[in-house]
């Protein structure tokens, strides 16, 4: 059993990736390097980019305005989902309104930002508008899941409402919330990016703007790799931290 | 004295209790015995104050310390063993003795090894044993226990009717003890409540006059009482299936 897990976790997908570099390299043959750069051309525009400082600062800057947005979605989207998981009327009040804020499209965000926010805020709002809603709406999801009979224990034993708070509720709610968080965060890099393509002249985004406008398609495959990193990583670290967080007891 | 007054109770489509009274005496073990679904269990969510009777009343409550053995386990599955019977100790008792009450309680039951354990990792007899934990740390003047020997293997059962007939001995304190097993009620009841099927009546009040930690229950009177509450039960079957008894 122990082979087979090694088969399917390391072995099996590192030969996916290896043929899949390889069928890369043999495809770019046949084009121009400005339609699709050969694996060694993106490999030595990265090591360019990284030797240059470039990666730091701009990735620097990306990860900074992406994590801004982010944060600032789980400091107002956690307490919101408790407020609309725990009260049917305020549920019903701003479901419209989270409805409306999760179909809204991107760009209007976007356009509404650079008209209320100027230029250098765009990224970081929109990261914040895109995420608000995973993080609320996985809360309530928890909120809605808590367990009927431990909130009868803790009213047999008499436990006050902000231990009730920290040692029911919140335990209960975490699952969820960490979920959302995971998802969350995917879906931060890849709208940092986009904001910063269409608004700010620093971060990866805008690397990419300038890379296309200089045909420079291996830079703009190697912030694409960037970018897909920061979302592995992320995505990663934080599965690994909530196993270990949740393991005893889910 | 605690008492139920001519209650009732709806429980969605279900009258659960209809003009229903019932006495339990201050520092006695009642036993309530009955059928499946005559409303033992809301009749002890009704005295936790867990739902609110629609008529009649409840009295003798008011001011009472209480602790529950809940049917199910009704832990908290991100705490440890201890931390679980911590959690109703933190207000209710100084640190010093919580702890001394945590390895007390754990070890009466037969868990402190298991102390920083998750609940994922018991057995269901262990759990049931850390929730009975739980309920006895907790500071009470009364205790109602929902069949709380449920889930367990017949000499551990016994070994736990033991126990708690040894704890009333130390300190006696009202308890209500909704049971299944008539042997339970025999072992631990000053006074056994035989209930009929919903709507639940009192049948019988059996009063059983030897000491809990002299009971035998080949020696009379138990036999003589086991008779009695057999037959009251067995009348009850035959009142909704008829045809039993008769293949």
């Amino acid at each position: 059993m122990k082979n087979s897990s090694l088969l399917t976790r390391g072995l099996v997908p590192l030969f996916g990736l290896i043929f899949f570099i390889l069928l890369w390299q043999l495809t770019s043959g046949f084009y121009h390097q400005v339609v699709l750069p050969s694996p060694l051309e993106v490999a030595r525009s990265a090591v360019k980019l990284t030797a240059g400082g470039q990666l730091w600062e701009q990735g620097g800057q990306t990860i900074g305005r992406g994590l801004a947005g982010f944060s600032l979605a789980v400091l107002v989207g956690l307490p919101l989902g408790l407020f609309i998981g725990l009260s049917p009327l305020i549920s019903s009040l701003l479901r419209p309104l989270i409805v409306g804020l999760q179909v809204t499209p991107l760009v209007s965000w976007l356009l509404l930002a650079m008209i209320w926010l100027g230029f250098s805020k765009v990224p970081s709002f929109v990261v914040f508008v895109t995420t608000l809603p995973l993080i609320i709406i996985n809360t309530i999801q928890g909120v809605r899941n808590i367990d009927k009979q431990l909130l009868q224990v803790a009213q047999v034993f008499q436990i006050n409402r902000a231990r009730l708070f920290r040692e029911i509720y919140l335990p209960q709610v975490l699952p969820y919330l960490l979920a959302g968080i995971i998802t969350a965060l995917g879906t931060t890099w890849k709208a940092v990016a986009m904001a910063e393509f269409l608004s700010v002249s620093t971060g990866v985004g805008a690397r990419m703007a300038v890379a296309r406008i200089n045909l420079e398609t291996a830079d703009l495959f190697a912030w694409t790799f960037v970018l897909v990193g920061l979302g592995l990583l992320t995505d990663r670290l934080l599965s690994h931290f909530v196993n270990k967080k949740l393991r005893h007891w889910m | 004295m605690i008492a139920f007054e001519r209650v009732y109770k709806t429980l969605g489509q279900t009258k659960v209790l209809q003009d229903f009274s019932l006495q339990a005496p201050k520092n006695e073990i009642t036993c309530i015995i009955g059928p499946s679904g005559c409303g033992k269990t809301t009749m002890l969510q009704l005295l936790a104050g867990l739902e609110t009777p629609d008529g009649g009343r409840i009295t003798g409550m008011a001011g009472l310390g209480l602790s529950y053995v809940f049917q199910e386990p009704r832990l908290l599955p991100w705490k440890t063993v201890a931390e679980n019977v911590a959690f109703v100790l933190d207000d209710a008792v100084t640190e010093t003795r919580k702890q001394e009450l945590i390895r007390k309680y754990l070890s009466l039951m037969g868990l402190y090894e298991y102390r920083n354990s998750y609940p994922k990792a018991l057995s269901g007899g262990m759990k049931q044993r850390l929730a009975l934990c739980r309920a006895f740390a907790y500071p009470h003047d009364i205790l109602l226990m929902d069949e709380p020997f449920k889930s367990l293997d017949t000499p551990l059962r016994l070994g736990l009717v033991r126990a708690v007939a040894e704890m009333w001995q130390e300190k006696p304190r009202t308890a209500i003890i909704v049971t299944h097993d008539i042997v339970d009620a025999l072992l631990l009841g000053h006074r056994v409540v035989v209930l009929s099927a919903r709507p639940a009546v009192v049948l019988d009040e059996i009063e059983i006059d030897v000491p809990l930690t002299e009971r035998n229950v080949l020696q009379e009177p138990l036999p003589t009482k086991h008779a009695r509450m057999l037959a009251l039960l067995e009348g009850e079957n035959k009142k909704y299936f008829p045809g039993f008894g008769n293949i």
